[in-house]
This record gives structure tokens, C-alpha cells and sequence, in this order.
């Protein structure tokens, strides 16, 4: 376990988003994420911290990668671990967030992991229940284990986050990712450019820490060290958002002479699920400068991390 | 190939020239301009006496709409385009409100392909705004840009939804495309067929109020502000849309207007006996609204004026003024329209040829409208003072609804020129 874990303490009873966090939290997280991931590795088994406690996932939206990230994490702390995909469950019956929050702060969990479709929905739960909560997406608010993970999988990679450029191109708009990335990734000294077609482009980006938010993907590719594509929603294309599937993937798709435009050493990212062919050529999402299956291991590192910090006592 | 015009009124609206000349025009761009009564400029294979003719940038027309493809017995792009030129007209952008509707860049590829074997005129593809001009569905405004399209619109039925217009706008400026509106309140419109008002009202007519123009335009000024997309105001009819477009290009908005060139013309007396020729919208307006409309053509508040050539075939015509469609031809009369404003005094030939020429030019970056070294040699020569009887049996587009049959016009095109060729000789 590196130096800075034992030095600074996590002084912070939830994690809902990367705003709010400091540089040297950050730093910590992924230190220790890092040494999680190391030990997987090598096949090590990590101490039980979580034994005894119980980690319950709250699902309001479907997601089997994350629940699934989380769920591993916990158990291989020692936790207990109830997942709870509410989207299929009572909350269809119309019982309300909060209802559902207090239904099982009775029960006495010692993690809630939620996700839910509205802006600020873990933010409201963390107000009525006793444990802590981490955000595992709140609408098109926060996403900060996904933050988390980007940043890590930068790091392990270019064995730094200060002076690199980043290229984080989709739909913004609506990206909770994109924007607990880019806060994470400004925090530690990056420069993250934005690109969207203008229409998935919000204002204001540069309060998030975006050095600069343009619909010119071919320049702003130029020079980078790591090029991030988010997923474009099927519902956002065909004339909605952006006129087609085929103009998108035109003016915003990740090709093999776009990507030229990058650094030689660029890596390639994205959160995942893909759309092959509209926002990233296969070739790409599988060729080797793709880390992408590299983020998916560092996201259970990082929950991993998060968990143990939040309910596992001092590292 | 080279030819020289000389001993002609050199009219050139950019520069404000308006001198006794003569240029030089070679592989279809001129080349050199001189002034003064001399002979001809340079050494060319042809050389024309000009006789003291008015020599001007050939016509550039904002909206003509086509039958083609689709409605070929309404109009064609050949048709159109021999009308245009005996009306002086050598650029047109044609509206994308064909069958199908030109929204994908197969169908703008499609429009300059006819238009490269049958057209005498240079025309330009205008492409949908959404598919199938519905409303809905954004469609795919940056490859039919880069195939050509020079501007967007979404024709004569404005977007309903503000949201999804927002949007179209906001999409066209990321790509630097122009967005075209016609400034229309459909609800407000209703069923109206002409200018709201007593005359209407005596004739048992349906209005179309101003109000309806009013609020469709102050809805795309916002949006124009909001999303900094380059906004024409497609004919515009009264003075005070043109008050809410200084309004907004005092925030900054870039907006662009145009008129009809028969709205400058006729007024709502003209319907008459129930006229369907005179079935337009914008509808022909009072006399006090065309005046002030005259007049800020001249301050220079409009920027661009139109034919607004909308073939109808006599079917559509030969109805009850309420069932006629919409619609009048005015590729042939436009020139006309505008000079009888300089005879009647309004307007100088320069005033009147500038929104014809240079200016909507520059509103949608085309190289023509000039005359200038470098420029395409599309030039028209013109006797500015000729007498016609404008005479629908022998005006040469397709169909000939036009509201100035059996008018008396003063001014017309003699020859013109596309790319230095002559495609029209009167």
C-alpha cells in the first residue's frame, strides 16, 4: 500500500460526486484502488474489511455492468450484499424514493449504493438514511466511481494525470459520466477538451474544469494523449438530437484515420455499452490501444477503494 | 473563348458603379473592366456594341420553387431555368418542397446532376430542414451541406414545435449551415387567403393577419439570438417584422430578410374579382403597408428580394379564390417589378438591383453577383425603359400563373450571359 494511504484520511461520510471532492482525495482513492488492483492480479485476497457489514444495491435505472462492479467489489471485501433492481420492483407500484429509502435505512444497512434517473436522487436519500450512500449515477448529474475508474485507467497507463490532453467526445448533454471525468480529471491537473455535436453540448462547461467545448472533432483530436467516446442513446439519434445515425457517425464517429489525428501513443476509451459503428469503429474498440476492457477491471479496483473507505475503517 | 461587351451602362451594385464601359470576359470570368465610351476592352473572339444597354450582374434568386422531381406538368428545372434567364435571373436556389422532398443528399446530388444537363441558370439545392419537411425529425443537414445545399428551410409550413426548430438551428450553426423560415403563424393563419382587413371582409374572404407574420418571426428572432444560427426571414411583409428583426440583430442575431418582388407591386385591391393569380401568402397587403415596405427597401432594412416563383398549373388556378392554391410565377417579372420603382421614382437602378444581385450573394457566399475582376461572368444587358405587355401565353416557364398578366411594364432583359455564354438573346 503506497505512502499517501496512511497519511490522509478520507474524511467524507458519502460519496456522491466528484464535486466537492479535493485533489488529495482523489489521489487517495486511486492509490488505494490501485493496490486493490495490483492484488487481484496477482491472485492476493484481499482482507475481509467489509465483514459483517452490509452493502445494498439500489438500482432505480437497469444496469447490469455496475450493479454487477459494485456486487463483486463488496464480496470481495467480505460484505453482505442485497441488490435490489427497484426498476422491476415496488417502485413500479408508485412507492417513492424516499419511501423506499426509509423502508430499508430500517433494516440498517452500512452502504447504499444508488442509482436513480433524477438529477440529485442520491443527494435526496443520503438526507433520510443513517449509512453511507455512494452515487452509482444520479440522471444526468454525477457518476463518480465512473470518474474514478477513467482517471485510474489514465494513470496506470500514462503514469500521470497533470499536463495530458483529453478528449471526451459524445453526448455531454446528458452524460453523467462526462461530467464526473472531466471534474475528476481537471482535479488532478489534466486539460479535457469537449466535443459534441452542438445540439448535446450544454453551456458552462468550463465550471466543470473543460479547458474547451467545440463540435470540431477532427481538431480537437489533435495532439491528444486519450480520446473517450460516451455512448450515443439510440433515442438521441434520428432526427431528435442530431439528424441520423450515419451523419453522426461522419462528424463524431472514433475512425482509424481520425484517430491518427491523436498522439501516436493515444489510448482509446468509453464507458461502455458500445454502439459499434456509430460512435467507434470496431476495429478501434478492439484494437490495442483500447483500454477499454482495462476500465471495466478498474472500476471493481475503485468500488473496491470507495467501499472500504466509506465502511471498511481507516486503510 | 473570350468576349468583350463595351459601350454599356456598367451597373454593379457591390461597388456602386455606374459608368459608361466595357468588359472582358474569359473562360466564363471576367476578366478586365474599363470605363469610358471606347471600343472594346482587350483582344476577344467576340465583341459586342452594347448601344449605351444597361449592363448588370445577372439575377440571383433566393426561392423558386420547381416541379422537379415529382410535379414535372407544374414546372422543371429546364423550364424554370429558360424562364429564369428571359427574366435575367442566373442563379436560383430552388426550395426543397418537391416529390420526395429533397432532405437527404442523394436528392440534393440529384438536383445539380439535372440541373448540369438540362439548366441554362446556375441553381443551387435549398435542403429540408426535417424529413420529409414534417416537422419532426431533424434531417441530415451537414452532408447535404457539404454536398452542396446553401441553405436549409423548411419551406412553406413553418415547424410547429419550437423545440424541435431550437434544435434544427442549433445543429445548422455547429455545421455553419443557414436556416430559411418563413416567418408564419399557422394557427393564426387558419384558413385565411388574404390580407386581413375590409377588403377582404366586403368579399366574403378569409383573412390572413398580420399578427400571423408577427409572431412566427419573433419566434425564429429568439431562436436565431439563442442558438447564433444565420437566420433569412423568407418574405417578409410588413414594416413591423422588419421593426422585431433590428431588434434583434441589436443583440447580436445574424437575420437576413427578403420580400417578394410582387408584394412590392400589388396591393390587396389587385385581388379584385377574386383574382387566383393573385393568391399569394404573404398576401398582397394594403397600399400604406406596401409603401413602407418600398421604402425600406430602399433604407436598406430588406436585404434580398424574391421572385417567390411558385408554379401552379391552371387546375390549381381555376377554382374558387378559397380553394385556388397559394402561388404566383415571377422568375420572368422580377427585373420589372423593381424597375418600375426606379420609374416611379422610389428607387435608383442601383438601389433596385442590389437585392437582386450582390446582396443575396454575399447572404449565402456566392461568388456571383458582381461585376468584378474574377467574378462568373453572369451578366445581363437590359434596356431599362423597353415597353412590354406582360402576357401570360407567352411567358416561358411551364405554368404562367402570374399576377402581372395583361400589366403594362416598363424595363427588360435583352441578352444573358452564364459563365460568359449567351443563354438567352430577346
Amino acid at each position: 500500500m503506497s505512502k499517501a494511504a496512511y497519511h490522509y484520511s478520507f474524511d467524507h461520510e458519502h460519496l456522491l460526486g466528484i464535486d466537492g471532492l479535493h485533489p488529495l482525495d482523489l489521489t487517495h482513492i486511486l492509490d488505494l484502488a490501485n493496490d486493490y488492483a495490483e492484488a487481484t492480479r496477482t491472485g492476493q485476497r484481499a482482507d475481509p474489511v467489509l465483514s459483517g457489514k452490509t452493502v445494498v444495491n439500489l438500482f432505480f435505472e437497469n444496469s447490469t455492468r455496475t450493479m454487477s462492479s459494485f456486487e463483486i467489489a463488496a464480496r470481495r471485501l467480505g460484505a453482505d450484499v442485497v441488490s435490489m433492481p427497484v426498476a422491476q420492483s415496488s417502485v413500479k407500484k408508485g412507492e417513492t424514493l424516499i419511501d423506499t429509502a426509509m423502508t430499508l435505512n430500517a433494516m440498517k444497512p452500512d452502504v447504499l449504493v444508488v442509482r436513480h434517473s433524477a438529477s440529485g436522487g442520491a443527494k435526496l436519500l443520503s438526507r433520510k438514511v443513517d449509512c453511507a450512500v455512494i452515487n452509482a449515477g444520479d440522471g444526468t448529474h454525477e457518476h463518480p466511481t465512473q470518474g474514478l475508474l477513467d482517471t485510474l485507467t489514465i494513470r496506470r497507463n500514462k503514469g500521470r494525470i497533470e499536463g495530458l490532453k483529453v478528449v471526451i467526445c459524445g453526448d455531454i448533454v446528458h452524460s453523467r459520466v462526462a461530467r464526473s471525468t472531466t471534474m475528476a480529471l481537471h482535479l488532478l491537473g489534466a486539460e479535457v477538451h469537449l466535443c459534441a455535436p452542438r445540439t448535446l453540448m450544454p453551456s458552462g462547461t468550463e465550471t466543470w474544469g473543460a479547458a474547451s467545448a467545440t463540435s470540431d472533432f477532427d481538431r480537437a483530436l489533435q495532439g491528444a494523449d486519450v480520446v473517450m467516446m460516451l455512448r450515443l442513446q439510440l433515442e438521441r439519434m434520428d432526427g431528435a438530437y442530431l439528424p441520423s445515425r450515419r451523419e453522426y457517425f461522419r462528424y463524431f464517429g472514433l475512425t482509424q484515420e481520425r484517430l491518427a489525428l491523436a498522439k501516436g501513443d493515444a489510448i482509446v476509451m468509453h464507458p461502455g455499452p458500445m454502439n459499434r459503428g456509430i460512435e467507434i469503429e470496431s476495429a478501434i474498440a478492439d484494437g490495442e490501444r483500447s483500454v477499454i476492457t482495462e476500465q471495466v477491471e478498474m472500476g471493481v479496483a475503485v468500488r473496491e477503494a470507495v467501499l472500504h473507505l466509506l465502511a471498511g475503517g481507516r486503510p | 473563348m473570350s468576349l468583350s461587351i463595351f459601350n454599356a451602362r456598367l451597373l454593379d451594385p457591390a461597388s456602386g458603379l455606374d459608368e459608361i464601359g466595357g468588359i472582358l470576359i474569359e473562360d466564363g470570368f471576367i476578366t478586365a473592366i474599363s470605363l469610358g465610351a471606347t471600343g472594346a476592352v482587350g483582344n476577344a473572339n467576340e465583341v459586342i456594341d452594347a448601344g449605351g444597354l444597361c449592363l448588370a450582374p445577372g439575377l440571383i434568386d433566393l426561392r423558386v420553387k420547381t416541379g422537379e422531381p415529382g410535379d414535372e406538368q407544374k414546372e422543371t428545372l429546364a423550364t424554370a431555368s429558360r424562364a429564369a434567364v428571359a427574366g435575367g435571373v442566373t442563379s436560383l436556389v430552388v426550395m426543397p418542397d418537391t416529390k420526395p422532398v429533397v432532405d437527404d443528399v442523394a436528392l440534393v446530388r440529384y438536383i445539380s446532376d439535372r440541373a448540369k444537363v438540362s439548366a441554362k441558370a446556375r441553381i443551387y439545392a435549398a435542403g429540408a430542414l426535417t424529413v420529409g419537411l414534417e416537422g419532426h425529425a431533424m434531417a441530415e443537414i451537414g452532408m447535404m451541406a457539404d454536398a452542396g445545399a446553401v441553405l436549409f428551410t423548411n419551406g412553406d409550413a413553418p415547424i410547429s414545435n419550437p423545440s424541435i426548430l431550437k434544435r434544427a438551428m442549433t445543429y445548422a450553426a455547429s455545421r455553419g449551415a443557414i436556416v430559411m423560415s418563413r416567418p408564419d403563424d399557422s394557427a393564426l393563419k387558419g384558413s385565411g387567403v388574404m390580407n386581413a382587413g375590409a377588403f377582404a371582409a366586403r368579399k366574403g374572404l378569409a383573412g390572413i393577419p398580420k399578427e400571423a407574420e408577427w409572431i412566427g418571426a419573433a419566434r425564429d428572432l429568439m431562436l436565431a439570438e439563442a442558438t447564433g444560427c444565420t437566420l433569412i426571414l423568407d418574405q417578409v411583409s410588413t414594416p413591423r417584422t422588419l421593426e422585431l428583426v433590428a431588434d434583434s440583430r441589436a443583440r447580436g442575431a445574424n437575420v437576413f430578410t427578403t420580400i417578394a418582388a410582387h408584394s412590392l407591386f400589388f396591393n390587396e385591391i389587385d385581388v379584385g374579382d377574386y383574382l387566383t393569380y393573385c393568391k399569394v401568402n404573404p398576401p398582397f397587403r394594403d397600399e400604406e403597408t406596401r409603401q413602407a415596405m418600398i421604402a425600406a427597401l430602399k433604407a436598406g432594412e430588406i436585404d434580398s428580394v424574391v421572385s417567390a416563383h411558385d408554379p401552379q398549373p391552371p387546375e390549381e388556378k381555376r377554382l374558387p379564390f378559397g380553394e385556388a392554391s397559394f402561388g404566383a410565377a415571377g422568375l420572368e417579372t422580377t427585373l420589372s417589378a423593381l424597375l418600375s420603382l426606379v420609374h416611379d421614382g422610389p428607387l435608383t437602378l442601383l438601389e433596385a438591383l442590389a437585392p437582386i444581385t450582390s446582396k443575396p450573394a454575399d447572404m449565402i457566399g456566392l461568388p456571383e453577383g458582381r461585376l468584378a475582376e474574377g467574378a462568373p461572368a453572369d451578366v445581363i444587358l437590359f434596356d431599362p425603359n423597353k415597353p412590354w405587355l406582360c402576357e401570360r401565353e407567352h411567358l416561358l416557364s411551364r405554368s404562367t400563373n402570374s399576377p402581372f398578366d395583361g400589366r403594362r411594364l416598363q424595363g427588360r432583359v435583352l441578352r444573358t450571359f452564364v459563365g460568359g455564354v449567351q443563354v438567352f438573346e430577346r
